[in-house]
């Protein structure tokens, strides 16, 4: 008791009152800091819109709503023709394609990571994976062009022609000549690169099943796969979707890969391994030499990407929602 | 299967101080060991559930009891480093036959967990998928055999106007139902309860206990439980494990009453556990 009276002798009621103050401007600063962080983010992105828009405003002027269905794409014609169809349809469907590929691999090995894969091999290949997200992407593009490219060319190409020779829309997917560069090689290499994303984003989540849930499952008789499909996969729903829009994400912005491989052809193929082009291709093969109009369009371009990544994520979200709303949440 | 009352007021010892004469063994559990990697859990079990009776199995953390529950269905399969010998016996059927086809071995040894575990879908749902595993029906069929099985985990009238919303929007005590339902409906010959009730408020368990004997009519019960009181309440035998020993196994009504062995004793009066 004694020692304690002692204490409060020692530290008065006024010293008290300035400790506690001077907690409390800990406490707003630290608020400040924290606000201005966040606040940061909005007004980075709002610069990076304002400026874009200011770019790409001559072109704008210029070419109005045409400009997005416009195939042709003559910088250097006078007065120069400037049309986002080829990059824009380039984007989409190397985009989509990637996607179709990486999606189903990307959970398979997530899949067999978490529920199937025997201890001693886990580490393995979360390794690799891992390795696989740490290459340069450049690297990617050179090991496209000197080693897919020819594969696809020499071998797969006619492989797939002879298939689906005559078959309609199909037929006319695989067709034309053999190129080193083209939209599916590119496609390829993207799947590649976004394979990592979805992977080790759904490994993570699924290691937040609860145990007794898979067990609750595999309890009233499921095997394997109707324990994935059934809990797994819709327990962690949310979180597979983000590791796919993350993936997505760097799909349609991926440049140096991509640039190397697609052709850079603003002409629409219906073939799928004809040249093509991709937003971000064009944007890095032409800016370093563009001046004016043709600038500015390159500028448009820019701002187009950005407007059509906000695009699919959102509709992902959506699309999320929906998937919520049907699961009964 | 007749709705219940809530009834917090239960008997102490079920169905009254007479025990129900011997039933017919339903498992036969002889010499079992188990070990976890070189941790011997269980040792040299022998005990035997008997048809449409509730066996209960008490003792202090750790003892054994929820490993051994996780024998009868061969849930240790899931987990790498983990062995038992000896002789387990579902009526002609052998466990531990390596060879033996689990997905229908957890068909007719169903289980509830501890803590309620519905799937991440709706309620509806929760009950169809698992009786979709093995059987192709109807959508009216099916729809009567959801009602069934909710009726039967005595959910039905809480739950039938909402059959679509998720089975996570219920609350524990329901949910606890709804995976007593679940189990039930792909008619399994025994249930396996772990703790049921350790998550619930107490006029939930009341709830789940009676239905545990409701269902003790037409299944093989085996319910691990912390609470003596619910072992005395709700099971026809008793067994008392200690370090993976199994101690005592009788009547219900003896081992509450009158253990031989002064370690069930000591536990049952609260001396240690």
């Amino acid at each position: 008791m004694a020692v304690q009276s002692d204490i409060v002798d020692d530290a008065g009621p006024y010293d008290r009152a300035k400790a506690l103050s001077a907690f409390k401007l800990g406490d707003v600063t630290f608020y400040w800091i924290t606000r201005l962080s966040a606040i940061s983010v909005l007004l980075i992105l709002g610069g990076i819109i304002l400026s874009l828009i200011v770019g790409a405003f001559p072109a704008m002027k210029e070419y109005g709503f045409a400009f997005l269905w416009t195939q042709r794409w003559a910088p250097s014609a006078d007065p120069p023709v400037l049309g986002a169809l080829g990059p824009m349809y380039g984007t989409l469907v190397t985009s989509f394609i990637a996607m179709l590929i990486a999606i189903p691999v990307g959970l398979g090995i997530a899949i067999f990571l978490t529920e199937l894969c025997p201890q001693w091999l886990r580490r393995p290949i979360g390794m690799a994976i891992e390795l696989l997200a740490g290459i340069p992407s450049i690297i990617y593009g050179m090991w496209g062009f000197f080693v897919l490219g020819p594969f696809l060319a020499n071998t797969f190409q006619p492989f797939m022609i002879k298939i689906f020779d005559g078959v309609p829309v199909l037929g006319a997917i695989f067709a034309g000549p053999p190129s080193y560069l083209s939209l599916f090689n590119a496609a390829l290499i993207l799947a590649i690169m976004v394979l990592p994303f979805i992977t080790s984003i759904s490994v993570d989540v699924f290691k937040t099943v609860p145990p007794v849930l898979k067990e609750a499952a595999y309890g009233v008789g499921c095997t394997t796969w109707e324990v994935v499909r059934s809990v797994v996969i819709p327990y962690t729903r949310v979180g597979i979707i983000g590791g796919v829009m993350l993936a997505l994400g760097r799909a349609l912005g991926e440049t140096m890969a991509v640039t190397f491989i697609i052709g850079n052809s603003f002409r629409i193929s219906s073939s799928i391994f004809a040249p093509g082009t991709t937003i971000s291709a064009a944007i890095a093969s032409e800016f370093a030499e563009s001046d004016g109009l043709h600038q500015s369009g390159l500028i448009l371009l820019g701002l187009l990407l950005f407007v059509l990544t906000f695009f699919v994520l959102a509709g992902a979200r959506l699309m999320l929602m929906r998937l919520e709303k049907k699961a009964g949440n | 299967m007749s709705e219940m009352s809530v009834s917090v007021s239960t008997p102490a010892v079920h169905p009254g101080s007479q025990p129900l004469p011997e039933a017919p063994a339903k498992v036969t559990v002889r010499n079992l060991n188990f070990y976890y990697g070189e941790h011997h859990a269980l040792k040299n079990i022998n005990l035997a559930l008997g048809t449409n009776r509730v066996t209960a199995f008490i003792g202090p953390s750790g003892c054994g009891k929820s490993t051994l529950l996780r024998i009868f269905n061969r849930m240790y399969d899931l987990y790498p480093g983990q062995r038992v010998s000896g002789q387990l016996m579902l009526d002609q059927t052998n466990i531990l036959d390596p060879k033996l086809d689990l997905n229908l071995l957890r068909a007719r040894v169903g289980m509830v967990f501890q803590k309620p575990t519905p799937f991440p879908m709706t309620i509806y749902e929760n009950i169809a998928f698992g009786i979709r595993l093995y059987e192709k029906i109807s959508k009216s069929e099916m729809d009567d055999r959801v009602e069934k099985a909710l009726r039967g985990g005595a959910l039905w009238n809480e739950v039938k106007d909402k059959l679509n919303a998720s089975g996570l929007s219920l609350s524990g005590g329901q949910q606890q139902r709804l995976c007593i339902a679940r189990t039930v409906a792909v008619r399994p010959e025994v249930i396996l309860f772990d703790e049921p009730c350790s998550a619930l408020d107490p006029i939930s368990t009341a709830k789940v206990e009676e239905l545990i004997q409701e269902l003790s009519e037409n299944y093989t019960i085996a319910i691990v439980t912390h609470n003596m009181q619910q072992a005395a309440r709700v099971s026809d035998k008793t067994a008392f494990m200690y370090l993976g020993e199994l101690i005592e196994f009788d009547d219900t009504s003896k081992i509450f009453t009158s253990p031989t062995d002064r370690r069930t004793q000591d536990y049952i009066t609260g001396r240690f556990g």
